[in-house]
């Protein structure tokens, strides 16, 4: 991205103002100033007076893929069409020489290609070094099984306990250990836990997580030769696969297109093309066919990205009184070659009086870690929010009321005794000891917070046209990764002009329409709606301006209803919507918006209650109920955003309860690079859930929910295990074999 | 020599195959021909669809890569038998269609998605679907949709135990389930109590 001065050209003129914008040149973004309308003021309605928004809205895009009409990437097959397979390099570090030949001997197979590794021996278990075009998928793997590869294994590391050995392989010229940073001081944490009542130090694990996108990654290339380029691509960001194709293709960034028009999951591993995206180009580029190149189930567990592990070590202290006094902790972020995600290098959510909080990177032979929901984040979670309750425990608080003390804020004060109450947890009767482990079916309750920004940014460039046929379009180039951004963009412009949302058509996904920001960190909503907001209500104004000139009356008395009726509130005309578009006469209306800063606020709580049955005999764990409460300033759709509050406690309950990456330490092969190894909660395995929203939230402002939903739930739950039976699981996944150990270690 | 799966059909040849046996020559556009491919009839959503495949070719890659026009609303995401995103229905069961090859499905009424909807209505399951959002990237949700279809056809008055387990097969990384119950419990007789 280029940089920008600092401050606009020259002052605005009188109604006029200069935003930054990013716009996207020859597939760059460049942040340029613009002068736009100067719309103070600019503000959604007030609730009451919604009429669309902040209800249940039908998703627009519901009965496409109820039908199997929607097309992804995955279902684009096109005349002449070739599918691509990878040769992924089967060990963690090996020098790699391949022979195509035998390849290319298969029938069906069209094209096979080195992955360039520029000498290097590969970096990582499941490394792409090699790819095959053929007729078929089936044909493309046997194309995959013909290579003759020959591997020279080198000294590997894939685990924590492997990287920081001393004479470890190196993973990295800097060697293992990187990144280093810390914050506090070290001496003033240390001398503040002498004055604490309770001091307790602990060791936090989680494994690597992975996405699990349904929707594996990568692509279809159209490229036949000659300059242009389409890319199908399975996306979070529209305008991002086009300019790195562009280089591999050897195109001008602006002959490639790009089409989203439903993707299958990203979950914060979809932005770049990737090896599988550079493969795919490269095969199109030396076939002149289209290339179809999306990863194998297996191939996405090992190079597709995933949530970092972690490994933190603790110590908190805290007074009788519940004050959490000192933290100091000690935070390795395990992202293979990649660095890992931890928020900030500061204590997370809470604030204890002193501390000294260090981090690093631990890098092994292993797949990049990318961003996940919440990036970092259920990490941090699960460290502090473990360390709280250790704490009230400890000191015999009720560990609700000890959260209420330390983080002394009305968002999760509300917010946590709305859960506490739909948990039952002030009928409950172990609150500041864990309940006996002589009952069969030991009951328990858990908390936990979270914390995202989700605010936006100027980044979208929104078209509405009004025809004088009636119809109303929004369109911009925006992805809907089934958050239900689809339906908003028409549901906004819906409620500006007093239509049915079904009256208005969305059109998205696809670079042909103005730019918008890719879909990460809870960011999406933020900087899209306002710029919606703000293109519709130009549309409305100038709509009006033009009737009121033809109908030579004041604008200023022009108003539209419920229904799309214009009335002259200085006679008595009311004309129809569609009689009133007509009115346009022969050419469309087309106005513009613009992210307005007012209509996006920024800093998202949420709390989440879990209630668990422990079985005392087997160590069997039921997740009974969670519950989650979150704020997001303005919902635009509720039924969208329960759905997404619903995905996240489902996502990181299953974390909690069964996922787990799993590679063999002593012969570096992936044991979890399938679904039927890699388990991920089904419906069977759901508690009740109950998603609600943060109602006190009064502020009339969207901020993105995404992330916040994810963060708490598996603290929420390893509380209530300890809550129910005693057993303090510092490591996920919560397995019935750890409550067991647990269990025997209280009984001995 | 072990018997595999695909030496078993080498040997088989056209096996249940109804149709031409494929010639190993160039084919006229110029692309290479599989040997052991076969033309063979499919009866999907009651219409007859032909397909050339060879003889490992999963039945849910025929609909998906071979069948004209392309089926491809029943999906591919593990290809092994485990997800259930590619469940569809043969005489009236739910299967996953990666589990199936193309030949056994020969002679046998293969319902998929895109024949849920009669005369282009929503079915009341389809229905319920978008009236409780039941999708959201919709990836899962054409497996969802046959494996309740198959439930509800047979259960017209399913429990929720019964809906949770005719759907338990089916991943979906979303967390639509909540939903995709709902609306099941909706599109029963009489609507949900």
């Amino acid at each position: 991205m280029s940089t920008l001065q600092e401050s606009p050209p020259s002052p605005a003129p009188a109604g006029k103002k200069w935003i930054r914008i990013t716009q996207v040149v020859d597939g760059h973004d460049v942040e340029e100033w613009m002068l736009v309308d100067d719309v103070e003021g600019i503000a959604w309605p007030a609730r009451e007076s919604l009429r669309v928004l902040n209800t249940d809205i039908r998703r627009v895009d519901a009965p496409e893929k109820v039908t199997g009409r929607a097309v992804y990437a995955h279902d684009v097959r096109l005349p002449g069409m070739l599918y691509g397979r990878l040769l992924l390099c089967p060990y963690p570090k090996a020098s790699v020489s391949l022979d195509l030949a035998p390849a290319l001997e298969v029938e069906g197979v069209e094209g096979a290609i080195e992955l360039d590794l520029g000498g290097n021996p590969t970096g990582y278990l499941g490394q792409p070094v090699a790819a095959v075009a053929a007729s078929t998928p089936e044909a493309a793997e046997d194309g995959i099984r013909a290579i003759r590869a020959v591997y020279e294994e080198q000294d590997w590391v894939v685990t924590f306990e492997q990287a920081i050995a001393e004479d470890a392989p190196q993973v990295s010229s800097r060697g293992n250990i990187v990144r280093p940073g810390e914050d506090g001081d070290l001496g003033e944490a240390r001398a503040a836990l002498e004055q604490c009542d309770a001091v307790v130090e602990a060791t936090y694990t989680l494994p690597v997580q992975h996405h699990v996108c349904l929707e594996t990654h990568g692509m279809v290339v159209d490229y036949r030769g000659g300059d242009e380029a389409l890319l199908y691509a399975s996306t979070q960001g529209t305008f991002i696969p086009g300019r790195e194709a562009a280089q591999h293709l050897d195109l001008a960034p602006s002959k490639v297109s790009t089409t989203v028009q439903y993707m299958g999951g990203g979950f914060g591993s979809k932005f770049g093309i990737g090896a599988e995206g550079r493969a795919a180009c490269l095969l199109a580029v030396q076939l002149g066919r289209p290339i179809h190149l999306l990863l194998t189930r297996s191939d996405e567990f090992l190079m597709a990205g995933n949530r970092s592990g972690s490994h933190q070590e603790l110590v908190g202290g805290a007074t009788a009184d519940g004050r959490f006094v000192s933290l100091i902790q000690r935070i390795s972020k395990l992202g293979g070659i990649g660095g890992g995600s931890h928020p900030s290098g500061r204590p997370y959510i809470y604030e204890p009086e002193k501390h000294h909080v260090s981090n690093q990177s631990v890098m092994t032979h292993t797949d990049s870690s990318r961003a996940m929901r919440a990036p970092g984040h259920p990490q941090a979670s699960f460290a502090i929010e473990s360390m709280v309750d250790e704490l009230a425990y400890a000191i015999e608080m009720d560990p609700l009321e000890f959260r209420l003390r330390n983080l002394n804020d009305p968002f999760y004060e509300r917010q946590l005794d709305r859960a506490a109450r739909e948990i039952g947890w002030y009928d409950h009767r172990y609150r500041t000891k864990p309940g006996p482990i002589d009952r069969e079916k030991a009951t328990g309750i858990g908390f936990a917070v979270a914390t995202w920004g989700g605010g936006g940014r100027p980044a979208c460039q929104v078209e509405v046209r009004i025809d004088p046929d009636g119809s109303v379009v929004t369109s911009v180039g925006s992805q809907d990764l089934g958050t239900g951004t689809r339906t908003y963009v028409a549901a906004i412009t819906a409620e500006e002009f007093g239509l049915e949302v079904a009256a208005v058509t969305a059109r998205i996904g696809s670079t042909d329409y103005g730019n918008a920001n890719a879909s990460g960190g809870s960011t999406t909503t933020s900087s899209l709606a306002p710029a919606v907001k703000d293109a519709a209500r130009n549309a409305r104004l100038k709509f009006l301006g033009r009737l009121a000139e033809s109908w030579g009356v004041d604008a200023e008395n022009l108003a539209i209803e419920a229904g799309g009726e214009v009335v002259d509130r200085g006679g008595d005309r009311r004309v129809r919507w569609r009689d009133a578009c007509a009115e346009l006469g022969a050419t469309a209306l087309v106005a513009n918006g613009e992210w307005q800063r007012d209509l996006a606020g920024n800093g998202i709580h949420g709390a989440q209650a879990a209630r668990v049955e422990v079985d005392t005999l087997t160590g069997e764990l039921r997740l009974v109920k969670m519950v989650g409460v979150h704020d997001c300033g303005l919902p635009l759709n509720r039924r969208a955003l329960k759905s997404q509050i619903n995905g996240g406690m489902i996502e990181s309950l299953s974390y909690a309860l069964f996922e787990e990456r799993v590679i063999d330490p002593y012969l570096g092969v992936q044991l979890t690079a399938d679904l039927d190894n890699y388990k991920v909660a089904m419906t069977g395995d759901l508690p009740e859930i109950e998603a609600l929203i943060d109602d006190g939230d009064d502020r009339n402002q969207v901020i993105g929910i995404a992330e916040g939903a994810i963060i708490p739930g598996q603290s929420a739950i390893a509380n209530a295990i300890y809550n129910a039976c005693g057993v303090r699981l510092r490591s996920l996944p919560f397995t019935p074999g750890k409550i067991l150990e647990g269990l025997e270690a209280l009984r001995s | 020599m072990t018997v595999s799966r695909r030496t078993f059909l080498k040997g088989a040849g056209g096996l249940a195959a109804a149709g031409t046996a494929a010639t190993n020559a160039q084919a006229q556009d110029g692309t290479k021909r599989l040997s052991g491919r076969a033309n063979i009839e499919l009866s999907v959503n009651g219409e007859s669809v032909e397909v050339e495949v060879e003889p490992r070719t999963t039945l849910l890659n025929a609909l998906r890569n071979h069948a004209e026009p392309a089926l491809t609303g029943t999906k591919i995401v593990c290809d092994r038998g485990t997800c259930g995103a590619c469940t569809v229905m043969v005489d009236g069961e739910p299967l996953y269609s990666c589990m199936m090859l193309a030949h056994e499905a020969v002679g046998r009424e293969v319902r998929t998605v895109e024949g849920l909807s009669e005369g282009g209505e929503l079915s009341p399951l389809q229905e319920a679907f978008c009236e409780h959002d039941a999708t959201m990237c919709g990836f899962c949700t054409p497996g969802f949709l046959m494996s309740l279809t198959a439930c509800l056809e047979r259960h017209p008055d399913a429990t929720r135990e019964q809906i949770v387990s005719a759907v338990d097969g089916n991943l979906c990384r979303c967390g639509t389930q909540p939903q995709v119950v709902a609306a099941a419990l909706a599109a029963r007789r009489g609507g949900a109590k």
